[in-house]
């Protein structure tokens, strides 16, 4: 007896999901609770289950498909006799002939691999010990972004321990010589990235203000307490400062916490204060969400971020993980140049750009001085919020990073 | 009763496909190796190897006739090749033998056959009792590579031969006519002059050891000159004849065409990679402009589940790089990070002098626009060498000018091929002109040549003399 297997509602509210892998073939021989395939929706992808034990006799969509909820994808058979279960969508005779003729679409072979030429020149190779490398690639560290600390600018084990903590940096271009134009499907992750920024230009009206923050008291603050960490405790970076200060501003500026509904012609703003973090992945850019931020302690901030970071990179978010964000932080950290015009994250309205900290001379007291100074740049929504509430926003962050004492005092 | 679904099947017991297989199994997969001839390959069978213990004995047949140097008196010495070649065979039958205690040890299962891709997920495969389609998990493709022929030069394995036939010769040949002066050529050829023979080599190009820093290839050849090996270069071998006086190669050089009568021809012209008859097509594998199979860093061909390593996928032609993709391989399967991310493959040359080299010449360095520095010390300043009545050559030292940091190491010399591992590891790590120059290298040792080396490169060598 056939199964058909229909695309479940695997969010809430789901509609629609992307076939990225197919983990059977038809012909193959199935159990109870095989996975089957991986589906991304938004941009978590799971993976779906067999619901029996059978033989797949067809397999309904193609990798890359995207399929409505409710559509039949796999049809499995039990073995059992007895004839197919009535099915909802049932297609017509052509369409079935049709489907089984094409039934195992061989796949497209990729593209011959051409070793990448070893790095030649000590110039353009990284120096360091073969097993530094090994256990950069172990990291998931691209070794070539590492700035080595060791004699002669060797990349030791303690710099990609450092590297791998520090915030997510755009992934390097791998250095591969092309031969022939490769055309590279738009799939997956990076198929989300680009509908999700091109309706976001779309619609929203951009525009981005910059500020620089004179962080130095907010750099002793951190020592301080990454100084008084107990064991098992994560170290506290930036982001949650931030999230902190955010949270400040935005209960005095509601607006910015906001999503816009282009149908309904309504703004909501919204009760819960959700921070998604940006987050650079091999597929492709991943925002997974912290969720009520007002309600957490830094320590809890970190250790969360870390953990949501680390399943995005793994491509391993969950359908929570990037859900019901109200507002967006990008932290370029050190490769994400002086400033940048972020695109703000659909449908929220607002999103900050936090960039690396560098020492500057700084005018205090008619004297130039070494200082510790931080970019911020916050594109918005002209729809929903003005220049001066904009900038005035904008203003309340920066003084608050600026002075952790404020920060501190304004926290409920 | 073969597994016919392993996690892990590998065609080719070479140095490429045994070492993969036993990594694959150390990390817990079910493994099945096929091999359509002997457990170790070319490598340990008709190569590496056996190459070595004739060209051991030969030089041992040398030094033995000037042993009166020593004050070692002893007659002509003469040589039993059916004697030489079983020692070979032993030692080559214990090598092999070792792989199949390990394959057993490590419950690796080996199949004898030839095996063929029938689609992109069944390897079929030719046994004496018939054929099995197995449906792997994965699969390494370590298949290997052949001798090429040149028109006019068939192999018959009597009167022309590769390599294969010239490690099991019964007798010394009265004159071997070597064609192409490359590295098997030139070892077999100074091995068999060692032995007794009459050596001639004709190379089609202008120097010997074609990609041989021609520095490092001078040495050599002066060493052959020595030895009355005639050479022939720019001079291309346009077939041969039986005639009453043996066999007639007829060449074409310079001077225009003649005639060398001889009694043995050895090609050694190059290789190719088994890749004909493995259904590659069929799998969807592709190849790339040489006829390799393409891989990425991990050893992944464009196709899921297939990998490809050693000759068969690949310049250098060489085992110690099969072994290590093939580790590479065994662990990407096994879900770990691991890449092809070597700095350099080292090689070596079993001539007399050897010649072994790790990263870049100070040409390919300027090739490069890289400013170089470089130390080089002869083995005649240094005491072991002297004393092993073994001074010819020199070690060379090429590191980045402005940092020092050891980029090259180039040996000719005795026990080159020894020596090289110290450059490759200093190669590898990025070591300095100085952290050679300042460890403790023993003494007498041939190694203090690298620590010379180094200093010279610095402007300090103790044993040389270097004008400032």
């Amino acid at each position: 007896m056939a199964y058909e297997f229909k695309l479940p509602d695997i969010g809430e509210g789901l509609v629609e999901g992307e076939i990225v892998k197919w983990l059977v073939g038809v012909g193959d021989t199935l159990g109870e609770d095989q996975p089957m395939v991986e589906v991304m929706t938004d941009k978590a992808t799971v993976e779906l289950p067999s619901p029996i034990a059978g033989r797949v006799s067809d397999i309904r969509a193609e990798e890359g498909e995207v399929v409505p909820v409710g559509d039949v994808i796999i049809v499995i058979e039990d073995g059992s006799g007895g004839s197919a279960a009535p099915s909802e969508v049932t297609k017509s005779a052509d369409e079935q002939a049709e489907t089984a003729a094409s039934s195992e679409p061989e796949p497209e072979p990729a593209p011959t691999p051409v070793r990448a030429p070893a790095p030649k020149s000590p110039t353009g190779r990284v120096l360091a010990a073969p097993a530094t490398r090994k256990y950069a690639r172990e990291k998931d560290v691209d070794i070539r972004q590492v700035t080595g600390t060791g004699p002669r600018g060797r990349v030791t084990r303690e710099n990609i321990d450092q590297f791998s903590g520090a915030a997510p940096v755009p992934a390097a271009t791998p250095i591969v010589a092309l031969e022939t134009d490769r055309i590279i499907p738009v799939r997956g992750l990076r198929r989300l990235i680009a509908r999700s920024m091109a309706r976001s230009k779309r619609t929203a009206a951009h525009f981005t203000i910059v500020e620089e923050a004179h962080v130095d008291e907010l750099v002793r603050l951190r020592n301080v307490l990454n100084g008084d960490l107990r064991e098992g405790e994560t170290k506290i970076s930036y982001l949650p400062f931030v999230m902190k200060a955010l949270v400040v501003a935005i209960r005095e500026f509601p607006y910015l916490n906001a999503s816009y509904n282009e149908e309904l012609q309504e703004i909501i703003l919204k009760a819960r204060i959700n921070l998604g973090i940006a987050v650079d992945t091999d597929a492709g850019l991943s925002v997974p969400v912290i969720h009520n931020v007002p309600g957490k302690d830094f320590q809890q901030l970190s250790s969360e971020i870390a953990g949501a970071a680390d399943r995005a990179r793994a491509g391993k978010s969950t359908t929570e993980d990037i859900a019901d964000g109200t507002f967006t932080i990008t932290s370029t950290g050190a490769h994400g140049g002086l400033l940048a015009t972020p695109v703000i994250n659909h449908p929220e309205v607002a999103i900050i750009g936090i960039h690396a900290i560098r020492k500057k001379p700084v005018v205090r007291n008619d004297e130039v001085v070494i200082g510790h100074v931080m970019n911020v740049s916050l594109s918005l929504d002209h729809r929903v919020v003005d220049g001066m509430t904009g900038a005035r926003f904008l203003a309340r962050v920066v003084s608050l990073l600026e002075e952790p004492g404020r920060l501190i005092a304004s926290l409920r | 009763m073969s597994n016919l679904s392993p996690d892990v099947l590998v065609i080719g017991a070479g140095p490429g496909g045994y070492v993969a297989a036993i990594r694959a199994a150390q990390l817990g997969q079910s493994v099945v190796v096929v091999e359509r001839s002997e457990l170790g390959g070319v490598c340990l069978n008709v190569g590496c190897i056996p190459s070595k213990a004739i060209i051991t004995a030969a030089a041992l047949k040398e030094r033995i006739g000037h042993a009166d140097r020593y004050g070692i008196m002893v007659g002509e010495a003469t040589v039993s090749m059916p004697k030489l070649i079983e020692w070979k065979a032993g030692v080559v039958k214990r090598l092999t033998g070792g792989i199949g205690v390990l394959f057993r040890n490590h419950g690796i299962e080996h199949v004898a056959g030839t095996a063929k891709f029938t689609d992109r997920k069944t390897v079929s495969v030719e046994t004496d009792d018939g054929p099995l389609a197995f449906t792997p998990k994965h699969t390494i493709i370590a298949t290997g590579s052949r001798p090429i022929e040149i028109p006019g030069f068939a192999f018959d394995g009597e009167d022309v031969i590769s390599s294969t036939e010239a490690l099991a010769l019964d007798r010394v040949p009265d004159h071997l006519v070597v064609i192409g002066g490359g590295y098997i050529g030139l070892e077999l050829g100074i091995a068999y002059r060692m032995l007794g023979a009459e050596v001639t080599v004709v190379e089609l190009l202008g120097g010997i050891l074609p990609g041989t820093d021609p520095e490092l290839s001078k040495v050599v050849g002066r060493n052959m000159k020595k030895r009355k090996i005639r050479t022939m270069l720019s001079t291309k071998a346009l077939g041969w004849k039986k005639t009453g006086e043996g066999l007639a190669v007829e060449v074409e050089g310079r001077k225009g065409r003649l005639e060398i009568v001889c009694d043995k021809i050895l090609l050694t012209v190059g290789r190719r990679p088994n890749v004909e008859d493995i259904g590659l097509a069929a799998a969807g594998v592709g190849q790339d402009d040489s006829g390799f199979i393409g891989t990425d860093m991990h050893c992944r061909t464009n196709i899921d589940g297939i990998y490809a390593i050693g000759d068969a996928a690949g310049q250098p032609m060489l085992a110690h790089k099969a072994s290590k993709e093939g580790i590479v391989a065994a662990e990407v399967i096994a879900g770990l990070k691991s890449a092809c991310d070597w700095v350099t493959v080292p090689a070596v040359i079993f001539t007399d002098p050897e010649i072994a080299s790790v990263g870049l010449t100070e040409a390919m360095a300027a090739e490069q626009g890289i400013e170089t520095g470089v130390g080089k010390f002869p083995f005649a300043a240094n005491g072991r060498a002297l004393t092993l009545d073994h001074a010819e050559g020199f070690t060379l030292i090429v590191a980045e000018k402005e940092t020092g940091t050891v980029i090259g190491v180039h040996i000719v010399g005795p026990d080159a091929a020894e020596l090289i591992s110290e450059g490759a590891l200093a190669v590898e790590m990025g070591a300095s002109l100085e952290d050679i120059a300042l460890t403790i290298h023993p003494h007498p040792t041939l190694p203090e040549t690298m620590m010379e080396a180094a200093e010279a490169a610095l402007g300090h060598a103790i044993h040389i003399y270097q004008p400032k």
